[in-house]
């Protein structure tokens, strides 16, 4: 087990060098530099001031030689600065993760919590009133835009009903600290994590209800029952286990975005994450900032599938990683 | 219970201080929707960042909402009449010196007095070529700044040339030498070693960092930046005892926001779409919301660049044609509801140098007729399905401009259905923002016609737009933005001569000759001046959009609310 893992840490790491090189590469071949934005927003700025920018920031290097020097520059600790907003990445970064960890986290959390008990209720009972009253449920979830459905429980719950905020992270001034300040950070919460957590429930019940149904057809399912053993052992000891093969791997997934940050749903409710971030430092060309959120998304998805890998074996004793 | 633990808890949620929050006299919630940066003045490159540092920060001069120069940190504004700026000829260089009087009880947020080392420093910081200032020429043009100690807010500036503009100050921004500078000397030699370091970036809410009315009580890049009264502030004190700006980039979310009362207003940084504002004006009647929607017309000036190496673009006759068959007072009392007014040429018209003389510069009627005539007498001809032809070749133009912008794609239809009821087809093709500025626009690589705006400011010289020295080529490195081409030897000279000329009426002089030869030979097709667009509670006076880069909240200490 542990020459597996070390030998799938070494190819992380190997994937996470020619991934950044690569993205690190086609960031440049976009039109534009942090230089001609910086022109288009100050019509004074002359073509020595050009010149000499272009210099300073060493965009006037080839990309191998920016690429070095980003690399070295990452391995001694720093992260860079931020081109657009002028602060240490690290600075800028930090707590946005933890924003959008927190959100994310609880989005999942709570999906889970809710899809899998109905997952497994509707692959028992199929072709029931439940089971056609969820899947159409499911189907309206996972076909129901982000946006839309963050603007709508906007309007219902703020504008109309006006029980909750309609964007932030949290009360500005309010310095709120121990159960109040977990308070006020859930009231901003409640709304983006009903909005991602609606979409993901939706393919969830899907996944969990398939796999359930295959496991429940399976002989050794059909062998359990005829050695009379009890309902419950038979469904979560013998059916549900195996069907949380294709469960995890689709949660691992899921948790390798934890910290990628949901673009549409935080620019929605202004919540101060990391997706929007990343998106505008890659429109801005500040490299810093995107190189840093993107090394953290690729090693989030290859931890995570190894996670997915580790735990298959638990879950099935089958497995084995000789 | 479980029922009394989860009412407790909505109780608890609904009756918090933000949910209930309805700003009083006491705070003003201002939303916008671009993002700002750190607080340094001389670093700062976006449109949000000067909007709030003109909160905090002031100058020598500023640029108020009638479109005219008034001092700040300045007694007055010097002027060779008073005899306070004096044209001196210094090594065979006539150059000016200015006398500028800061005034006395002018002081950083931490009681230090604002002096004339504060703004001989900031020019030493914008010289260092490890600073990445962006607009060096805005502190070069000063070549050197003296004062005697014993009175160290008497400034004698000696600029690098006899400049007509020298109170053109407002982008000059003194940094606090007495907490800057051992921080400067520090870092300087390393790149970007003293804008990395400074307390703009390690301490934003050091109250000697800023000398306007309020100072920055909190910052958090990306969300919001609160900001309580400088008590070292010697103007008129700000009424309004607390102010948040608060960023929210979705403009629909910014506008539930309003409605729901977590913010007051959306500042002209809200960047609300005009189709949306003009909803939400709708909005504000028919549901009877407690909200002015208000319309400024800005100095932001949309307009068709037009190719002029087209073979079919370089007729002046199809040039002439192409503007007078469209309907442009139709276009924005059909689009925008009338709330953008036509532009006849570049100028806006609070300028001083504006016209709209028929006498001095052409101006177009719409008349489809006159289009028709110079079509005809250009040789070009109706073909069978409507559209003319000349030599088998039909009136073919390709217009393009930024995909996603709804206005312009609005604009972009009713064009064409104009200018093909006078036979002109038109082909749309649009590019991502990105692309099109800076690759198709800036390299010249647009085939027909450019739709995108520009902004200047009042009595600005438009060398970069249209003098030819100024046409992309690969050979100049692209620079330059007289993207359409056109080299005219009045309107270079004109432009040459603008820099220099003292007279106020000789320059109004120049400026109408190029405006003259503008509108005469067509190389822009004027559309309209875009409006900015707020949002404000009925209850909030002395609030004076501006409509160009020097924002409204130069004068938000006068605001109550």
């Amino acid at each position: 087990m542990a020459t597996y893992i070390l030998r799938r840490l070494i190819q992380t790491l190997g994937v996470v060098i020619l991934l950044s090189y690569v993205c690190f590469y086609l960031m440049t071949l976009m039109p534009g530099d942090p230089v001609e934005l910086m022109i288009s927003s100050n019509p004074k700025i002359t073509s020595e001031d050009v010149a000499r920018l272009r210099s300073l920031y060493g965009l006037d290097q080839p990309a191998y030689k920016r690429y070095l020097n980003w690399v070295s520059q990452i391995s001694s600790g720093d992260l860079g600065h931020s081109r657009t907003y002028r602060v240490p990445v690290s600075e800028l970064l930090g707590p946005r993760l933890w924003n959008t960890f927190y959100l994310s986290m609880l989005a999942l959390t709570f999906s889970i919590l809710v899809a899998l008990p109905i997952g497994v209720y509707t692959a028992l009972n199929p072709g029931s009133r439940m089971d056609s009253i969820v899947s159409m449920l499911t189907f309206f979830g996972i076909s129901m835009p982000s946006f839309l459905l963050a603007l709508i429980l906007i309007i219902i719950f703020a504008v109309q009903l006006n029980w909750l905020p309609a964007g932030g992270t949290e009360t500005i001034g309010a310095d709120n600290t121990g159960l109040a300040g977990i308070l006020d950070r859930a009231k901003y919460l409640i709304l983006p994590v009903l909005s991602l957590s609606l979409q993901s429930i939706g393919s969830f019940v899907r996944y969990a209800r398939g796999s359930m149904l295959d496991v429940l057809r399976q002989d050794y399912v059909r062998t359990a029952k005829a050695k009379g053993l009890s309902y419950h052992v038979v469904i979560w000891k013998h059916a549900f286990r195996n069907a949380l093969i294709p469960i995890i791997t689709i949660i691992a997934l899921s948790l390798s975005s934890v910290f990628s940050g949901a673009l549409l749903t935080e620019t929605v409710f202004a919540y101060q994450g990391v997706g929007k971030l990343v998106y505008d430092s890659i429109m801005g060309n500040d490299f810093n900032v995107a190189m840093v959120s993107f090394i953290i998304s690729v090693s989030m998805v290859l931890l995570m599938n190894l996670i997915a890998d580790i735990l298959y074996g638990f879950v099935d004793p089958r497995i084995s990683y000789q | 219970m479980r029922t009394f633990c989860l009412l407790s808890l909505i109780a608890v949620l609904l009756n918090s201080p933000q949910v209930l929050a309805n700003a009083k006299n006491q705070e003003l919630k201002i939303g916008i929707s671009q993002e700002f940066e750190n607080l340094n003045p001389m670093i700062m490159t976006m449109s949000a960042t000067s909007y709030i540092y003109a909160m905090v920060g002031r100058t020598l001069t500023t640029l108020d909402a009638d479109l005219k120069w008034i001092p700040q940190l300045a007694k007055e504004i010097p002027s060779l009449e008073k005899g306070t700026a004096v044209i001196k000829d210094i090594k065979g260089t006539k150059k000016i010196v200015v006398y500028w009087d800061i005034i006395e009880s002018a002081k950083w947020g931490d009681g230090v007095p604002v002096t004339c080392k504060d703004f001989a420093f900031s020019r030493k910081v914008a010289l260092s070529p490890n600073v990445s200032i962006g607009s060096k020429e805005v502190y070069t043009k000063v070549e050197k700044i003296e004062w005697d100690p014993k009175t160290p807010k008497k400034c004698t500036f000696t600029y690098d040339k006899a400049r007509w503009d020298f109170y053109d100050m407002g982008r000059f921004f003194p940094l606090p030498q007495h907490l800057e500078e051992p921080i400067f000397n520090k870092f300087s030699n390393k790149k970007e070693g003293y804008e990395k370091n400074s307390l703009y970036v390690k301490s934003p809410t050091t109250a000697g960092l800023y000398n306007g009315p309020y100072k920055i009580s909190e910052v958090k890049l990306g969300d919001h930046i609160s900001l309580s009264p400088n008590t070292h502030w010697s103007g008129t004190p700000p009424k309004i005892q607390k102010v948040i700006v608060k960023l929210i980039p979705n403009t629909g979310t910014l506008e539930a926001n309003l409605r729901s009362g977590q913010i007051d207003m959306i500042g002209t940084l809200g960047m609300l779409a005009m189709d949306q504002a003009l909803n939400l004006e709708k909005k504000v009647k028919s549901e009877n919301l407690n909200f002015n929607v208000v319309f400024t017309p800005s100095i932001t000036y949309e307009h068709i660049d037009l190719n002029l190496d087209n073979p079919i673009l370089k007729d002046k006759a199809v040039r002439q044609a192409l503007v007078y068959a469209i309907n442009r007072e139709e276009l924005v009392n059909a689009l925008f509801e009338g709330k953008q007014p036509v532009a006849e040429h570049l100028i806006f018209p609070k300028d001083p140098w504006y016209t709209n003389d028929p006498k001095l510069i052409k101006i177009y009627r719409y008349s489809r007729r006159e289009a028709q005539r110079l079509l005809d007498e250009a040789g070009w001809v109706p073909g069978s399905d409507g559209i003319r032809v000349k030599n088998g070749k039909r009136l073919t133009l390709t217009l393009m401009t930024t995909a996603g912008n709804k206005s312009r794609e609005l604009v972009q239809v009713y064009l064409q259905e104009q200018w093909k009821q006078a036979g002109i087809e038109i082909n749309i093709k649009n590019e991502p923002a990105r692309v099109y500025f800076s690759e198709t626009t800036k390299k010249r690589k647009f085939q027909g016609m450019a739709m995108y705006a520009w902004v200047s400011s009042p009595e600005n010289n438009p060398k970069v737009n249209l003098s030819s020295k100024n046409i992309p080529t690969e050979k100049n490195g692209f620079s330059g933005q007289n993207y359409p081409g056109w080299s005219n030897k009045t309107v270079d000279m004109a432009c040459e001569n603008l820099d220099t000329e003292f007279s106020s009426q000789k320059r109004r002089e120049l400026a109408i000759q190029i405006l003259k030869a503008y509108t005469e030979e067509v190389p822009v097709i004027p559309l309209y001046y875009r409006s900015d667009v707020s949002v404000v509670p009925p209850g909030l006076k002395n609030y004076r959009p501006t409509g160009h880069q020097y924002s409204e909240t130069n004068e938000i200490e006068k605001w109550t609310f």
